[in-house]
């Protein structure tokens, strides 16, 4: 289809769209005008440089910036996560999905019965409007303010439990492990585990 | 007996069962409505779309009262009640004027202090709760409770879950002692083994340590707990209600018809829940049909085998599986074998591929033990009236003949069960002994095997009678014919109970070599005209076909060359079963890889009743319609492959989708005629069993509900409340063999062994009674006899 | 006053009141010579006219009771006689039963002749072994004299009497769960209707009455409806054992016509506790709300009771001096009712589990003013709502003591804990020491 044609069809304009299409063109007239119009580039010259050598260079986001999820650990390194889906209840782009599962005597991934087996959240979904942090009962689920979430595939945009577990910090013990001696899960929520006891790890050892 | 049966009896027996029913007008919120004498005020408030909340209450179990949460103003003709009254114990007067928590303030009161109680010692463990989100204490707590709670104090705490069976789990800090679970155990399915035990905040659901809650029917506590106290081992903290995408369906396992609820997520069945139809399973169903579903996810036929030159089953396109078939069944003589549990549709579609694509009346859908007098004994028995769980509700007497409702059809025993507690229904049944099932139904059992024709004709009935045949019958020579005259003679109803689900409906398609669909003879003429006519067929085979034992026969010798078969346990019809099936070209559709898949030609994959549609016709002859649960499966239905089979042989049925089928056998009707013709056929003696010897005895055996069916197969929890595995012998055969309980005997013949351990019960002491199809007890297999043979039993 | 009790309890002192020579030296068992000869309607008339009302807390016409069992109905008919007595408070069937087991015999013999009955129980409470002993010997020598068993005293009347012991649980007082008990179940109360006059004991019409109402049944028969109705007040006739406990000079059982007033009560009790007053008393056991000295006028039969405010219930007056914490009694009644409380309800499981946590707070002066309106709403919810009155038992004394001293509550918030002195209370404190 050429541009003939299809200005043909068009309905003629009224006059003042005609006006508002007409480029009035006088060129440059005078030092006075280009020095104005000079200005405005000489001026930014001396000011400081607002663009970012991304990805060379990053720079922090706001402290509340909603970035990717994180399942965070107890400090012993017991998922905080009881697999309750209630993110999943909450999120508006049905972008999370959880599975729990019973936690055994041999096999403790977080205190309390229960823990979530499989956990995925599927960015190309997600809105990172922050209401499944909002619906976690336990503060498993929370937001980093990691922004770089991008791929070429899209099945590698679905984040699985390991992609978004915190990572093991000091003191903690890659799960399934016992829980801390003689705590319960109450102990646990009330935050009085301080990190990983010998015991725990004597106990973990034949799961690594 | 408790009050209320014996309230109940009374109620009963002093109504006419005619009585003209007493409507009573009362005045809810201001609305006026009418209901019968006797109705309880929240159900009368209930009529009016008023919402009372409550938890106790349940209409099908007694009135308790305990959860207090239905508190309402009654007044009745201006004089009120002091205090506000539990809406679920109060039946309906006449001048009676309610007002609910919508119109009386101290109802409201009442009601959300109720709640607030309710909830101190609740763990509000929602989030890893699996009730959370169906919870009937979440969601009246949020639209009757009072929003926050005053309660600052030390919740009761218990340990968390204990297994109260292997498939139930208890959470004792979230029950709210409503006594729902325990009043249905002991009320509904007569196995009181659970109650509740302690007193005050420390009362406690519990069972008795030496016996865990090993019932049939314990999955209904957990549905119809109103918190997440019971739990089933199988779902627990699998899902979220809002992941499920639940879908009305009927229950594939037995005839009993129940009406079923499919919850799925992502194309797979995490659960399934009882329907609700009064006429029917009212609101219950058996642990089987409950828990029994994982065999459609597992070891699945995802494409079409083929046997190569090697002899190895190979994976292959549809069109080579087909066209390999089809060259197969069209150049041999081919007769057709359907397993008891296609549904109305696909079964037609076997029965017109037989008499069209093969050109055979030899069908039949008897996969199993079974006779000739039982094919006529069914022609015969379609002919009659139909019989219905409402005349069960309202006879006089119940005659179970080869029938052990519990283990083979357990919501006819639910239904049975309800009449002997409400009115002391009786009961009797012809048994070689008495099992836990008829001892709960108080039945008077008559243990004389091998005299059962006699025993028959002994029966006094009437015209309000119900006679109860079971499929085992026929496996007594001349029983049926006796059972069908006891019928006549007495006017009394007559059904007879397939195990399975499809087998009514297999009858009725024509699934038999008998019979056309509709109930036609194939003997007669005419009949044969109206399907000809209706199919615009050629003309149909005119001779009587084989029967499942005839075909068999036929393929040891060669003179049948090729087999469809369709859902077909070889080892469920005789030992000798699979060697014939060797011989012939044998094409299988099956849902999963199984004992057929040894012998067959070419497997073509179908798909399970949670990928498909159709409908299964119940033992009263009502069709239980069910659409596919997974809407997305690319299994296909046994009717549609079969009608792209026969395109593929060049005689098309044109039964390309299960509606087109449903519809063109509804329209043929019932074609029922002579029923003097098939009578005249059946002959009423019994073959006399020897006397059994000093270490000899009558072998009996029947399927325990939860076995080794390969339907509930990769189903540990269920497994674990199967009945105990053991051999029945009577006290007396004991103390000869020098036997106590548990000791293990072994049972034999001339072709194998039996080795279990025995318990000594209520059997005729020429007897011995074991399951058919258990671990270690497949006498089918085993000694290649089911019943009614002699064997040696002595101690192991 | 008149003259004519004590009836019960008048051969209490002598040494042998217990045995049957003892009984029969006192006229015993001629009631029931006279009761067999009459035509049974005729002992239900000869109670109803009498006015007997149950003094087992309720005060139920006890020959309106008898007159509900429905007669030629072909069906076994029951008499059971609660002697589950455990109110605290209510010692008032133990010591007859332990000084005088006959009278009951003797009254259950008429009882059961008069309602048809032909088997008969008695359900004690299974913590008074001294007790269960004393009957179980009384009911055998019976047995012995032909006055149970078969044709009994040659009138052609059977009964056999069976004494069940309880397993110590407060609530098998309430007559269905006691006739849940009796028949080997858990005690917990039955939905009502029907009433045990229709389906009670085993789904047949069973009679259920306190232990003091049968006793008293063999002295109307004696002595006549007329002379019952003679004692008491217009409404409440008759005689009964009033039970003073507590901080009185000298506890126990006083017989009187229904109507006497605490104040001639405590009078022959030789007075409160020397050197101390009044503070407040329960006119029926805990489960009454409370009086204060402000009642000692109050006639003491089931209208004057009822009308100021509270319940005669079984009649145990306990008496409490200002040496007493209000706060600390009422914990200790609600601490009784949680462990008592059966479960079935949920107001009553709840609801007394809640109300301990709440007083004990109390008690140790941790919470605000506002709290009592809390405890008060606690109580409105719990009073009424439940199954049975176990509930309202447990609120009733709560209620009550907020009623009238709501300020000592206040004084425990503001102290911090409990202003009373606990040892002052006591039987061992010395007398008049503060």
């Amino acid at each position: 289809m050429n541009n003939e044609s299809n200005s043909n069809e068009l309905e003629p304009l009224n006059r003042a769209e005609r006006e508002s299409h007409e480029v009035i063109d006088n060129g440059p007239s005078g030092f006075a005008s280009q020095l104005k119009g000079f200005w405005v580039t000489f001026r930014t010259m001396f000011k400081k440089v607002n663009t970012v050598q991304y990805p060379e260079v990053k720079e922090a986001t706001a402290p509340r910036f909603h970035g990717r999820h994180q399942l965070n650990r107890h400090p012993d390194g017991l998922e905080k996560c009881i697999g309750c889906e209630l993110c999943a209840w909450a999120c508006p782009a049905d972008a999370i999905y959880v599975e729990g599962a019973d936690n055994s005597e041999g096999e403790r991934f977080s205190p309390g019965e229960r823990y979530g087996k499989v956990y995925q959240i599927n960015y190309l979904r997600c809105v990172f409007c922050g209401l499944c942090i909002e619906a976690c009962p336990t503060r498993a689920l929370t937001m980093t303010n990691e922004y770089e979430l991008a791929d070429d595939q899209r099945q590698k945009l679905i984040f699985e439990k390991e992609d978004l577990l915190a990572p093991l910090r000091a003191g903690m013990l890659l799960p399934p492990h016992p829980m801390y001696p003689d705590a319960d899960d109450q102990t646990y929520y009330r935050g009085e585990v301080p990190g990983a006891s010998p015991l725990q790890e004597n106990i973990a050892e034949p799961n690594k | 007996m408790s009050i209320q049966e014996i309230k109940n009896q009374e109620i009963t027996s002093s109504q006419g069962a005619d009585s003209a029913i007493e409507m009573i007008t009362i005045i809810v919120d201001g609305f006026e409505v009418s209901v019968p004498k006797g109705t309880l005020v929240i159900r009368a408030a209930e009529k009016l779309g008023i919402q009372i909340p409550r938890f106790c209450d349940h209409p099908l179990l007694d009135p308790v009262g305990a959860c207090r949460q239905c508190l309402v103003d009654i007044e009745i003709n201006g004089r009120k009640f002091p205090k506000p009254q539990a809406s679920c114990t109060i039946p309906v007067e006449p001048g009676m004027v309610v007002n609910t928590q919508l119109t009386s303030p101290v109802a409201e009161k009442a009601q959300k202090g109720v709640m607030e109680l309710l909830l101190i010692n609740h763990p509000l463990d929602c989030p890893v709760c699996d009730k959370g989100g169906e919870c009937p204490l979440q969601n009246q707590a949020m639209s009757n409770g009072g929003g926050e709670s005053r309660y600052e104090g030390v919740k009761r705490t218990f340990e968390k879950p204990i297994n109260i069976s292997s498939q139930v789990l208890l959470d004792r800090e979230r029950c709210i002692l409503c006594a729902r679970c325990t009043r249905f155990s002991e009320q509904i399915a007569g196995d009181p083994f659970i109650t509740l035990n302690e007193r005050g905040a420390l009362q406690q659901v519990g069972i008795y340590e030496k016996e865990p809650f090993q019932s049939y029917f314990s999955g209904n506590t957990v549905q119809i707990c109103p918190v997440g106290a019971l739990t089933g081992a199988s779902y627990r903290f699998r899902a979220r209600p809002f992941d499920l995408v639940s879908t009305p369906s009927a229950c594939e396992h037995c005839a009993s018809g129940c009406d079923m609820r499919v919850d799925v997520r992502r194309g797979k069945t995490l659960r399934r829940l009882a329907g609700d139809d009064s006429t029917v399973n009212e609101e219950w169903s058996c642990d089987k049909g409950r828990w029994a579903f994982k065999y459609e996810h597992r070891d699945r036929l995802t494409s079409p085998l083929i046997r190569n030159e090697s002899g190895e089953l190979v994976e292959a396109s549809w069109p080579e599986a087909l066209a390999h078939a089809a060259h197969g069944l069209s150049i041999n003589r081919a007769a057709v074998l359907v397993g008891g549990r296609s549904t109305i549709e696909d079964a037609y579609g076997y029965s017109k591929f037989a008499r069209i694509a093969l050109n055979t009346n030899d069908i039949d859908f008897r996969s199993r033990t079974s006779s000739d007098e039982e094919r006529n004994f069914l022609a015969a028995l379609l002919l009659g009236k139909s019989v219905t769980y409402l005349d069960i509700d309202k006879a006089d007497q119940v005659i179970l003949l080869g029938f052990e409702p519990e283990e083979e059809s357990p919501i006819i025993f639910l239904r049975i069960f309800k009449q002997v507690r409400k009115r002391g229904l009786k009961v009797s049944a012809l048994a070689p002994f008495t099992s836990r099932g008829n001892e709960k139904l108080k039945a008077t059992v008559i243990k004389n095997v091998g005299n059962e024709v006699e025993d028959i004709s002994k029966f006094a009935l009437t015209n309000r009678s119900v006679i109860l045949v079971g499929e085992r019958l026929a496996e007594v020579s001349g029983a049926l014919t006796a059972a069908l005259k006891l019928a006549e003679q007495s006017g009394a109803k007559l059904a007879w109970i397939p195990r399975r689900a499809g087998e009514r409906g297999a009858l009725e398609a024509g699934a038999i070599g008998n019979l056309l669909p509709g109930a036609r003879q194939v003997a007669d003429p005419k009949a044969r005209q109206d399907i000809e006519r209706a199919w615009g067929s050629g003309p149909l085979p005119t001779q009587t076909g084989l029967s499942t034992d005839q075909i068999l026969d036929a393929l040891h010798k060669g003179e049948i060359e090729a087999l469809l078969v369709g859902g077909v346990d070889p080892g469920d019809i005789s030992a000798s079963a699979i060697d014939g099936l060797r011989k012939a070209f044998v094409v299988s559709l099956e849902i999963r890889n199984s004992a057929m898949s040894e012998v067959a030609d070419v497997v073509l994959p179908v798909a399970a009743v949670v990928e498909k549609s159709g409908s299964f016709l119940d033992w009263q002859g009502r069709a239980r319609k069910f659409e596919a649960a997974v809407t997305n499966s690319l299994h296909r239905s046994d009717v549609r492959i079969l009608s792209i089979l026969a395109d593929e042989i060049g005689r098309p049925i044109n039964l390309g989708t299960v509606e087109k089928a449903a519809k063109e056998l509804a329209s043929f009707g019932d074609g029922s005629s002579d029923q003097k013709s098939a009578l005249a056929s059946l002959s009423a003696d019994q073959a006399k069993i020897k006397e059994p010897g000093k270490n000899q005895a009558i072998l009996t055996s029947w399927r325990l509900l939860l076995d080794n069916g390969s339907l509930q197969e990769h189903e540990p929890n269920l497994a674990g409340t199967a009945h105990p595995c053991v051999a029945v012998i009577s006290d007396d055969r004991a103390n000869r063999l020098g036997v106590v309980d548990g000791d293990l005997i072994k049972i034999s013949n001339s072709n194998g062994e039996i080795i279990l351990p025995l318990q000594i019960g209520d059997i005729d002491p020429r007897a011995i009674w074991i399951p058919r199809n258990s671990e270690n007890s497949r006498p089918l297999l085993a000694l290649k006899s089911a019943t009614h043979s002699l064997v040696s039993v002595v101690k192991a | 006053m008149n003259t004519l009790t004590p009836v019960l309890s008048a051969f209490w002192d002598q040494k042998d009141s217990f045995t049957m020579e003892g009984y029969k030296r006192n006229g015993g068992y001629l009631a029931l010579a006279k009761a067999l000869a009459m035509d049974p309607d005729k002992i239900i008339e000869e109670v109803k006219e009498s006015g007997l009302r149950g003094r087992g807390g309720a005060g139920f016409p006890t020959g309106m009771k008898w007159g509900f069992i429905p007669q030629g109905d072909q069906k076994d008919h029951y008499l059971v006689v609660n002697a589950d007595e455990s109110e605290p408070g209510t010692c008032k069937d133990t010591p007859l039963l332990m000084a005088n087991p006959h009278v009951l015999i003797e009254g259950v013999i008429i009882a059961s002749y008069a309602i048809r009955a032909n088997h008969a129980f008695i359900y004690i409470r299974g913590e008074v072994t001294h007790v269960v002993r004393r009957v179980q010997q009384a009911i055998e020598d019976a047995y012995s004299a032909g006055l149970l068993g078969k044709n009994i005293l040659g009138k052609g009347f059977d009964l056999e009497l069976v004494l069940h012991v309880g397993a110590g649980a407060y609530i098998c007082g309430e007559e269905t769960a006691l006739l849940d008990s009796l028949e080997g179940f858990r005690g917990q109360p039955r939905l009502r209707p029907p009433f045990p006059a229709i389906a009670g004991l085993y789904a047949r019409p069973t009679v259920v009455n306190n232990v003091e109402s049968i006793a008293s049944v063999p002295s109307i028969i004696a002595n006549g409806a007329q002379w019952f109705a003679s004692m008491g007040t217009e409404k409440s006739k008759g005689f009964t054992l009033y039970s003073l406990s507590g901080h009185i000079t000298n506890p126990g059982q006083f017989e009187a016509p229904l109507g006497i007033t605490l104040r001639e009560l405590i009078d022959m009790a030789g007075g409160v506790r020397a050197g101390h007053k009044l503070k407040f008393w329960t006119p029926g056991g805990s489960s009454t709300p409370m009086f204060t000295d402000a009642h000692l006028d109050v006639p003491l039969d089931y209208e004057g009771v009822a009308a100021a405010g509270s319940m005669l219930g079984t009649k145990a007056l306990q008496i409490f001096d200002e040496t007493t914490c209000v706060v600390r009694a009422v914990l200790r009644w609600t601490e009784f009712y949680k462990h008592e409380s059966c479960g079935k309800c949920t107001p009553c499981r709840e609801g007394t589990w809640w109300l301990v946590q709440a007083l004990k707070n109390l008690e140790n002066g941790q919470g605000a003013p506002e709290d009592l309106e809390k405890l008060l709403d606690i109580c409105d919810n719990i009073m009424g709502r439940s199954f049975c009155a176990l509930a309202d038992g447990a609120a009733s004394p709560i209620i009550s003591s907020l009623q009238y001293f709501r300020d000592e509550y206040l004084e425990h918030l503001k102290n911090g804990g409990c202003p009373f002195d606990p040892a002052a209370s006591t039987i061992f404190a010395t007398a008049g020491l503060r």
